[in-house]
């Protein structure tokens, strides 16, 4: 059995049929992305760039665009970024923007659903 | 051979034109020889902001057509030793010539001269298309405002997937008073977003619309900040460490740019 082959994964929680795309780059305004699956992205996602996932979306870098983490429906998913300061946020079915006047925290932040609403956390340990 | 540089912004109005016959002049007065292109056809300017209004005979599309010979058309400034221009239609529109005639101008404009700089058209259609297509490097220009850093940003996102990659940025207009008291985006808010290296900054200044109205660049002016910036800049582009222009007198400043220039 070759790597890469999930079937290897025995860890609880973790779900190997699920893949994961890696973007080494900032997306611009105008560019966007869609994956089925999870989108970690090493750069920003500018003003005015699109990131669309069925599963998370994770940003090692500052996130300004609109983001959608678990389009097909996942209200597990997640949004995590290194500085999350989006245009506007979607997760499953929920939208939400960043209220008027709001200064950004300065610090990771990942965003979910709790009791059927999107909050935002700084980025603990628990995931 | 020379190089080719392209002047574009996305955003109309932020000082495409005013950048392309500032440094042209700039770089003619450092002793180099420039050809000017305006591939903004239709819609063309660089002639009236040159003065040169009255002598164009040929044109563009004249030369990508074969109506006359690249020579033929181009309009040599009496002001500035070694500056050219070759002028834009006025009666037709971006159509009129496609990208291969443009890459093709810019090869043969090569071999005669040190620089051949475009200036494009605002917008992402046809006319920028055309205007990038002979470019080997690439100058974006962009006021402190949010909608033309977004175009900015769009550019850049577009120069790179056509192989124009790490483009510099002028930011033109710059009100260093507005910026102080928050009403403008600052230097940094704007590097933090596009992410490339910083050619200039130029700030706003009356004189500008003067000489652009007289039709002779500024970039001569003695006593003008914006003229400053602009033979900085051309100086820059030939690979000479210029420290940015203090705009304020504020010796904070002057260290935090030269440290974003990387000459600190
Ligand atoms: N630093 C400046 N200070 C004051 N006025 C300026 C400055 N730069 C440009 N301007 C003025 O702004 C106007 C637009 O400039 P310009 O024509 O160079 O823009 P452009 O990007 O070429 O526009 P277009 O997209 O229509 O081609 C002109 O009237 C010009 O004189
Ligand atoms: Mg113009």
């Amino acid at each position: 059995m070759g790597a890469g082959q999930g079937a290897m994964v025995q860890i609880p929680g973790v779900r190997p049929e699920r893949k994961t795309i890696l973007i080494e780059r900032t997306l611009r305004s105008g560019q966007s992305l869609f994956y089925d699956g999870n989108v970690v992205i090493l750069g920003d996602v500018n003003p005015g760039a699109e990131v669309t996932a069925t599963g998370d979306v994770i940003v090692i870098g500052t996130l300004r665009g609109t983001v959608h983490a678990g389009a097909g429906g996942d209200e597990g998913a997640l949004v995590v970024a290194f500085r999350l300061e989006p245009t506007q946020l979607r997760i499953a079915n929920h939208v939400s923007r960043p209220p008027e006047g709001m200064t950004p925290s300065g610090q990771p932040e990942v965003a979910r659903i709790k009791d059927g609403m999107v909050i935002i956390e700084a980025l603990g340990f628990r995931l | 051979m020379g190089e080719t540089i392209v002047i574009t912004s996305g955003k109309g109005g932020v000082g495409k034109t005013t950048a392309t016959a500032n440094i042209g002049a700039g770089l003619a007065l450092l002793g180099h020889k420039v050809a000017l292109v305006d591939a903004d056809i239709g819609l063309r300017n660089l002639d009236v902001v040159l003065g040169l209004e009255n002598r164009i005979v040929y044109d563009l599309v004249d030369v990508a057509h074969g109506h006359c010979r690249l020579k033929q058309a181009l309009i040599r400034d009496k002001r500035f030793e070694g500056l050219y221009l070759l002028p834009a239609a006025q009666t037709k529109d971006k159509t009129a010539v496609n990208p291969e005639q443009m890459r093709e101008i810019c090869q043969e404009l090569k071999k005669e001269f040190d620089y051949v700089i475009v200036d494009c058209p605002a917008g992402i259609e046809q006319g920028f298309r055309n205007a990038i297509a002979g470019a080997d490097r690439a100058i974006v220009v962009t006021t402190p405002e949010v909608a033309a850093v977004r175009d900015a940003d769009r550019v850049i996102g577009l120069l790179e997937a056509a192989g124009l990659n790490e483009p510099k940025l002028v930011i033109n207009r710059l009100r260093p008073k507005m910026v102080r008291q928050g009403d403008m985006m600052d230097i940094e808010d704007i590097l933090d977003i596009l992410a490339v290296d910083l050619l200039g900054v130029v700030p706003e200044d009356e004189r500008i619309i003067v000489s652009t109205n007289r039709g002779e660049p500024i970039v001569q002016e003695r006593n003008s900040l914006a003229a400053e910036a602009f033979r900085n800049i051309s100086r820059r582009i030939l690979g000479e460490p210029v420290p940015l222009l203090d705009l304020e007198s504020n010796g904070n400043l002057l260290v935090r740019l030269r440290k974003m220039l990387g000459l600190g």
